[in-house]
């Protein structure tokens, strides 16, 4: 801790914390441009400068960590003259077209003009003709950009894709592709949110409306489990249409981020009108069923309702999704000794050690990726990757990649497990059982060296050694709907519990971690199966397409349980007309509750979940950057298991052409292919090897027998893909997506090319 | 030694007007005969051919002749910064403030100006000295702004006859260079900001291209250089230097453990079919390779040992610079195309001759790989225990790096009775001081010596100035005896003609009555004797140039290397150039590197053109070099003090001293993310009329 001055007011500066820091901390003001808190600074602007007492020139407040008892002065004349004259730079030939500019309203650049009282341009350089770069959803203007390099750093630091960089050359300096002809990237559209003036912009949104006529609803993104914060920005659809439309979707994009499915696929409303006849036969059909089955793209007070429904009627509840995570959750727990896993996010962030297992986690859950990122970048973190396919979109910040055989993810564990605990341990656990591990075999069949997990080890090592001061080890999709996922859970227990590694274990869709908390889930449906979101015998639907319409979650208030195991409020961007569950619940006499949101003080105590009203769940970020969204779960205490690890069993062979169920970027589930910028088909995406060996072209139109039914795809090569694995697109089946989630991951497939070629 | 080769320009300089640092010359309206000169070594003389008409820097300007256009002069180096890119476009003040220096001061020189216009320009200037981001945005206004005091009345005419500026139409060639203090300082160059900007801004990949634009050898250098950059190092004036070596290993390691192979500084030329053999592999030969390559030309690197790599690989420790990563350097030496490497070859007098004719040149880079003498009595290489620290570091290195035993005749001579080097219940004793002879030291604590003594003529002072600081501190740790003030006299073997004793004199330092420099004195009556197993002599060494044609009659320098003109390293013979120590004597890694990067951009040119010529680049590197850009004395403003230099962490002596893993535990990236936000970003703009 350092004590220091800041205009007169004593404050304490903590390690490596710099003066504008705490000045935003204190909230003193110091006037930036180029600041995001998000990634190191920048110094580009100039602006942050300020006077220490006794200091001759000005020192740069935003890069530079107090000395004890300094006296910064964050204003003065002088001060003020330099700012206003940096100003008076960037508005040097700054086009005089915000009557059209998107940015206008909410613009840096105008408002700093207006703070400097820069009302005139008394200096003039030549003007430059430069052309506008279309790049997908995003568009750049060159003669709008200021420079402040915020897009370029948070592309590298914190998103990963290291797309774009800044053609030096001074006054004609830009920002290009980062050694490519066009932008090739995620299209997370980071680079637009962080953008201070209208350079980068979201092309679908340009000229459709000034900042200040949008309405701003504060909401959890629904797509994935990060639930990241985001806002809706609304207004009336067009002049003779008053009806209310999401324009775009923005973020606090100083502290938090989000990926482009939440930038881009922001409209999978349902609109719907109260159909009472299809209420009707929905309360007949409630009447009739024995089962509910359902997804978890829903919210937790939904999720409630459904298991009071299940309480009062003894109807079973179906999500395989979720009883899959549930299960391997529960063994988990029992072996760790707590009923939630130990990391989240910000854990990931400041982890100089990760091993990540079982997912594709650039495009399963992008915010994991981000947090690595920056993990990787501010912490040169050895990151460990073990897949049996490397994904190119991890290359900049996967330091080892270990490849494995398909199904033999149990082997693997065991043997990471056998590599982590201590012989102490080991002996502890069950001496036996890692005495009789068969880690020849395990190394043989899947096909990981035993040299590469004393690499691993080695690293780890090399690591400690060099003050780490956190490991976690990620756990992913893949591993869930393993048949012997509760082994490889046993294990998961076992390393949280007896090493320093925290454990995060991602949860699949947006809502599984709730759901699995909340729900009672069973594993048979009965005779008559109501559909909530999934095909039924009877479906209600937020897609549109089922017997009653249901609302979509940007039309809905409530919480998801997020991957921070973060309870985190949503709010309605648009209204929803029709009926929802908690109206049927009513009918059936389950809910006395008029709006959805009076269960959310309702969610289970036992589980964690705290007795708050929804209304009293806060929602935003403090200057610091401190999340303060909803609340966090409590971890609660769980009587370790008395069970043994089982035995590992044979290890499988995939042979033939296998798949794995992998959605591309931007694409998470049937929401996001409704979206109207995101409204693209699923392929079937393989290799230049793949193709061979399935003897296909790109651009083969194919139907795929797989273990749920006959389904057609366009096939096309990606060249940065390699091995023989496909990677089975299935975003856009509809409701019968949902039903596909319970399988392992990968399969062995039979490809015919579609009649007619 | 350095320092006498670089002073080969004038000692003063004849200037008609100069502002430079604290030193003010106004020649105007006196005769040529009675201008006073100036003490600074400014670039007069352009090249053999042309004289400078003037200079202008980031601390002033020196007009060499009455007829320089001054105003032109002005708008010409604001434009220089403009086109530099390397230092602008960062920041709000520098990018568009230089743009506008340069729009306002050619506007007065086309003679458009007005007054206002020189208001603005004192404005703007004032502005971007205050508050942009490198030094160069802070000090081009500078010489901008003494031209507008010196030479107002000039200006005010021009704006009040609306004339365009005497020579304004005129061709005048002018030639700008960017630089920094510690790239001045480092022999290879290297763009020091650049690098450290990359780190700081968490993008090394850019950090390692940077890099690599002259010093190919980032692992190597981030480990082992001795880092002059350092003395040279701006931060010094206002607390401690950057670490600046050490930061060079972040970019170079980011590309190994992500697998990015390779991050050139840019693409290959095609091979444009000419081709050069390269004699020695070392840090010279692959430095050399490297740039040619990078050039189109195809390079045959001959190298004596059956490993690649020269004294970085056989002589420096693997607990100093561990062989993997040297061999990440090595191979992206060798990813080029047209880079062939022949192993396990001693190149000929022969082969020089055949290799006249079937390469358009050759580079000789050969190293010093003879150990001098100790200049004792009864010195004799047949002495069972004499070791020459040279062969004494090949046969430890060749076996802890590579697997390679201690030749057979080696193990006879020096008593091993295993076929590598275990010094078990031995005692050494090593001759030295420099950097080789700690190599030798440490190397013998972890082959398990039983004692281990340095002897040096000279004080702990200087031995720590001879190498660094933390090297002698860790063999003190490790258990080293250092014995200063003293010297071999007599080496005294048994009946077997092994080495028994040695008898040893001790001197003192005698301060010179007349206040000359102190002398070493003989104290008469202290000699005494040391018990030892190894007299290892690591003294110095000297160049094998055997290979050498006698025929080609090679000029060589009194200290028995090639000699060249240490400006495009071409020997006495036409197409045979040389680098690295066998050209300058022993010395240091990035000297090797810098001199080898020349001698390649010389040589790139020599194959295509036959002559030997230098960049304007390469001109100005050298006029720098000799003007210094370095001011110890210069008060720093604008940056809080009081920053620590962050140092790496160490392995403990017990976790070292019986192994050879590397003791440098290197920056954690916090630790170098901190150290990178303390570089000042000391860019220079300089350039010459000529």
């Amino acid at each position: 801790m350092i004590k220091f001055y800041i205009d007169g007011r004593e404050v304490t500066a903590k390690k490596g914390e710099t003066i504008l820091q705490v000045a935003r901390r204190e909230g003193i003001y110091i006037p930036t441009m180029c600041y995001l808190p998000k990634v190191k600074p920048i110094e580009s602007c100039r602006l942050c400068v300020v006077e220490v007492e006794g200091v001759e020139g000005f020192v740069l407040s935003c890069q530079t960590p107090p000395t004890p008892d300094i006296k910064v002065k964050t204003n003065s004349a002088e001060l003020f003259t330099h700012r206003q004259n940096i100003m008076k730079l960037y508005d040097v030939n700054h086009p005089l077209e915000c009557g059209v500019c998107d940015k206008s309203g909410e613009c840096d650049l105008q408002n700093k003009t207006l703070e400097f009282m820069v009302n005139s341009q008394e200096f003039t350089a030549k003007d430059q003709n430069r052309k506008i770069k279309d790049w997908n959803y995003i568009q750049y203007d060159p003669s709008l950009c200021i420079l402040c390099e915020k897009c370029v750093h948070v592309c590298n630091e914190v998103i990963g894709d290291d797309a774009i960089e800044i053609e030096y050359g001074g006054y004609k300096s830009q920002i290009i592709p980062k050694d490519a002809p066009t932008l090739e990237c995620t299209f997370c559209g980071e680079c637009i949110a962080v953008c201070p003036v209208g350079a980068l912009i979201s092309k679908d949104f340009q000229y459709s409306a000034n900042a200040w006529e949008l309405r701003r609803v504060p909401a959890a993104c629904a797509h994935c489990s990060a639930a990241c914060h985001l806002y809706y920005e609304i207004k009336h659809a067009s002049i003779d249409n008053p009806e209310p439309k999401i324009y775009r979707v923005k973020n606090e994009y100083e502290f938090a981020n989000l990926c482009g499915a939440g930038r881009f696929g922001f409209d999978f409303e349902n609109k719907a009108v109260k159909d009472e006849n299809a209420f009707n036969n929905a309360l007949k059909a409630f009447k009739k069923a024995d089962t509910i089955k359902f997804n978890s793209i829903i919210t937790n007070e939904e999720a409630l309702i459904l298991q009071k429904l299940k309480e009062k009627f003894g109807f079973k509840l179906i999500n395989n999704e979720a009883k899959a995570y549930q299960k391997f959750l529960k063994k988990y727990s029992e072996f760790s000794g707590r009923t939630l896993y130990s990391a989240d996010l910000e854990d990931i962030k400041n982890s100089d050690f990760i091993i990540i297992f079982g997912t594709m986690v650039a495009t399963d859950n992008p915010a994991v990726r981000y947090a690595m990122t920056v993990s990787n970048r501010k912490r040169n973190s050895e990151i460990i990757n073990f897949h049996p396919m490397e994904d190119e979109l991890l290359k900049n910040v996967v330091t080892k990649f270990v490849r494995y055989e398909v199904g033999t993810e149990e082997g693997v564990m065991a043997m990471l497990a056998n590599a982590l605990l201590s012989k102490e341990d080991k002996e502890n656990i069950d001496k036996e059982w890692f005495e009789d591990l068969d880690i020849g075999y395990l190394s043989a069949e899947s096909n990981v060296g035993e040299e590469e997990i004393e690499d691993v080890l080695k690293r780890l090592t090399r690591k400690r050694r060099v003050r780490a001061k956190r490991s976690t080890l990620i756990l992913g999709e893949d591993l869930y709907t393993h048949p012997r996922a509760e082994n490889i859970a046993r294990l998961a227990g076992l390393i949280d519990r007896f090493t320093d590694f925290d454990v995060m274990i991602i949860p699949p869709r947006t809502n599984t971690l709730g759901v699995s908390l909340i729900c009672d889930l069973d594993e048979e449906e009965g005779e008559f199966v109501i559909g909530y979101n999934t095909e039924g015998d009877f479906v209600l639907s937020a897609l549109g397409d089922g017997d009653l319409d249901m609302p979509a979650l940007n039309q809905q208030e409530g919480t998801f349980t997020n991957i921070d195991k973060r309870v985190v409020p949503t709010n309605v961007a648009l209204p929803y007309e029709g009926y929802v569950l908690n109206d049927i619940a009513r009918a059936l006499g389950v809910s006395d509750k008029e709006y959805t949101i009076e269960f959310t003080k309702e969610l289970p105590k036992e589980k964690g979940f705290k007795a708050i009203d929804f209304d009293e769940l806060p929602n935003y970020f403090t200057n610091a950057g401190q999340e303060e969204r909803g609340y966090i779960l409590e971890s609660n205490k769980v009587a370790i298991s008395r069970e043994r690890v089982e035995e590992i069993e044979e290890l499988p062979e995939f042979n033939g052409i296998v798949v794995y169920r992998c959605e591309p970027v931007l694409q998470f589930n049937p929401f996001t292919a409704k979206t109207h910028q995101l409204n693209f088909s699923s392929e079937l995406v393989g290799s230049k090897q793949f193709s061979i060996a399935a003897k296909l072209k790109d651009g083969d139109e194919v139907v795929i027998k797989t273990s749920f039914g006959e389904i057609k795809r366009v096939f096309r090569i990606d060249t940065s893909l390699k091995g023989t694995i496909g990677l089975l697109e299935t975003f856009d089946m509809g409701l019968s997506y949902f039903d596909i989630l319970s399988d392992y991951r990968y399969q062995v497939i039979k490809i015919e090319k579609a009649s007619g070629q | 030694m350095l320092e006498e080769k670089l002073k080969e320009g004038e000692k003063v300089s004849k200037v008609y007007f100069s502002c430079w640092r604290d030193e003010f010359i106004d020649n105007r309206g006196k005769p040529i005969e009675e201008w006073a000169e100036s003490s600074y070594n400014f670039p007069v003389n352009y090249n053999i051919d042309i004289n400078s008409k003037a200079f202008i820097g980031w601390d002033g300007f020196a007009l060499f002749d009455e007829n320089v256009d001054v105003v032109r002069l002005a708008a010409e180096y604001a434009k220089q910064y403009q086109i530099y890119s390397e230092a602008c476009g960062r920041c709000a003040p520098g990018r568009w403030g230089g743009r506008i220096l340069y729009d306002l001061f050619d506007k007065i020189a086309r003679g458009e100006g007005e007054k206002s216009d020189v208001e603005h320009l004192k404005e703007v200037s004032r502005t971007m000295m205050e508050t942009s981001k490198c030094e160069i945005g802070r000090t081009v206004p500078r010489p901008l702004l003494s031209i507008l005091e010196y030479f107002e009345e000039d200006i005010n005419s021009l704006i009040e006859n609306k004339k365009p500026s005497p020579h304004y139409y005129e061709d005048i060639n002018y030639i700008a260079k960017v630089t920094a203090p510690c790239m001045d300082a480092c022999p290879a160059h290297v763009d020091i900001p650049a690098y450290i900007e990359g780190v700081r801004d968490l993008r090394f990949d850019d950090s390692l291209q940077a890099t690599r634009k002259t010093m190919p050898l980032a692992h190597t250098c981030g480990r082992v250089c001795p880092h002059p950059c350092e003395d040279a190092c701006r931060r010094a004036n206002l607390d401690e230097p950057i670490s600046i070596m050490e930061l060079k290993r972040i970019g170079a390691d980011f590309e190994d453990n992500h697998g990015l192979f390779w991050l050139h500084p840019k693409e290959q030329k095609p091979l444009n079919g000419k081709k050069v053999a390269i004699i020695g592999a070392g840090p010279a030969g692959l430095t050399g390779a490297y740039y040619l390559a990078l050039e189109g030309v195809a390079c045959d690197i001959y190298e004596e040992l059956p490993v690649l790599g020269g004294e970085v690989a056989v002589g420096v420790p693997e607990y100093r610079m561990p062989v993997g990563k040297y061999n990440k350097d090595i191979e992206a030496v060798a990813s080029l195309n047209g880079v062939k490497f022949i192993t396990g070859k001693r190149v000929t007098a022969d082969d020089m001759r055949r290799f006249e004719k079937e390469y358009d040149a050759i580079l000789v880079a050969t190293g010093t790989r003879i150990s001098k003498k100790v200049r004792a009595k009864n010195e004799r290489e047949e002495i069972k225990g004499y070791w020459g620290a040279i062969n004494f570091l090949d046969c430890v290195n060749l076996y802890v790096k590579y697997g390679i035993p201690v030749p057979k005749e080696i193990q006879e001579q020096q008593m091993l009775d295993k076929d590598y080097v275990d010094l078990t219940g031995k005692t050494v004793v090593c001759v030295g001081g420099g950097f080789t002879s700690m190599d030798v030291v440490r190397c013998a604590v972890r082959a398990n010596a039983k004692k281990v003594i340095m002897l040096y003529r000279r004080d702990e002072a200087t031995i720590i100035r001879n190498t660094t600081y933390e090297e002698y501190h860790e063999a003190v740790e490790e258990g080293v005896e250092f014995i200063f003030y003293s010297a071999v006299e007599e080496i005294i073997t048994d009946e077997n003609d092994r080495l028994k004793k040695l008898k040893v004199n001790r001197f003192e330092l005698v301060p010179d009555p007349n206040g000359g420099r102190p002398q070493l004195v003989k104290i008469e009556g202290a000699d005494f004797e040391i018990e030892c197993d190894y007299l290892i002599p690591a003294v110095s060494q000297s160049a094998d140039l055997s290979h050498l044609p006698e025929e080609w009659e090679i000029e060589l320098t009194s200290w028995g290397t090639i000699k060249t003109d240490g400006k495009t390293y071409m020997s006495s013979r036409k197409g045979v150039f040389a680098a690295g120590d066998c050209e300058y004597g022993p010395m240091t890694i990035v000297n090797a590197v810098g001199q080898a990067k020349r001698a390649a951009s010389v040589m790139s040119r020599y194959v295509q053109t036959g002559e030997v010529t230098l960049t304007d680049e390469e001109i100005m590197e050298d006029h720098l070099r000799n003007l210094k850009v370095y001011d110890k004395k210069e008060k720093i403003t604008g940056w809080l003090p009081g920053l620590p230099r962050v140092v790496s962490e160490k392995l403990t002596v017990e976790e070292r001293k019986d192994n050879n893993k590397e003791v440098n535990l290197g920056f954690t990236q916090e630790e170098a993310i901190a150290e990178a936000e303390r570089c000042m970003r000391c860019y220079y703009i300089a350039m010459v009329a000529i």
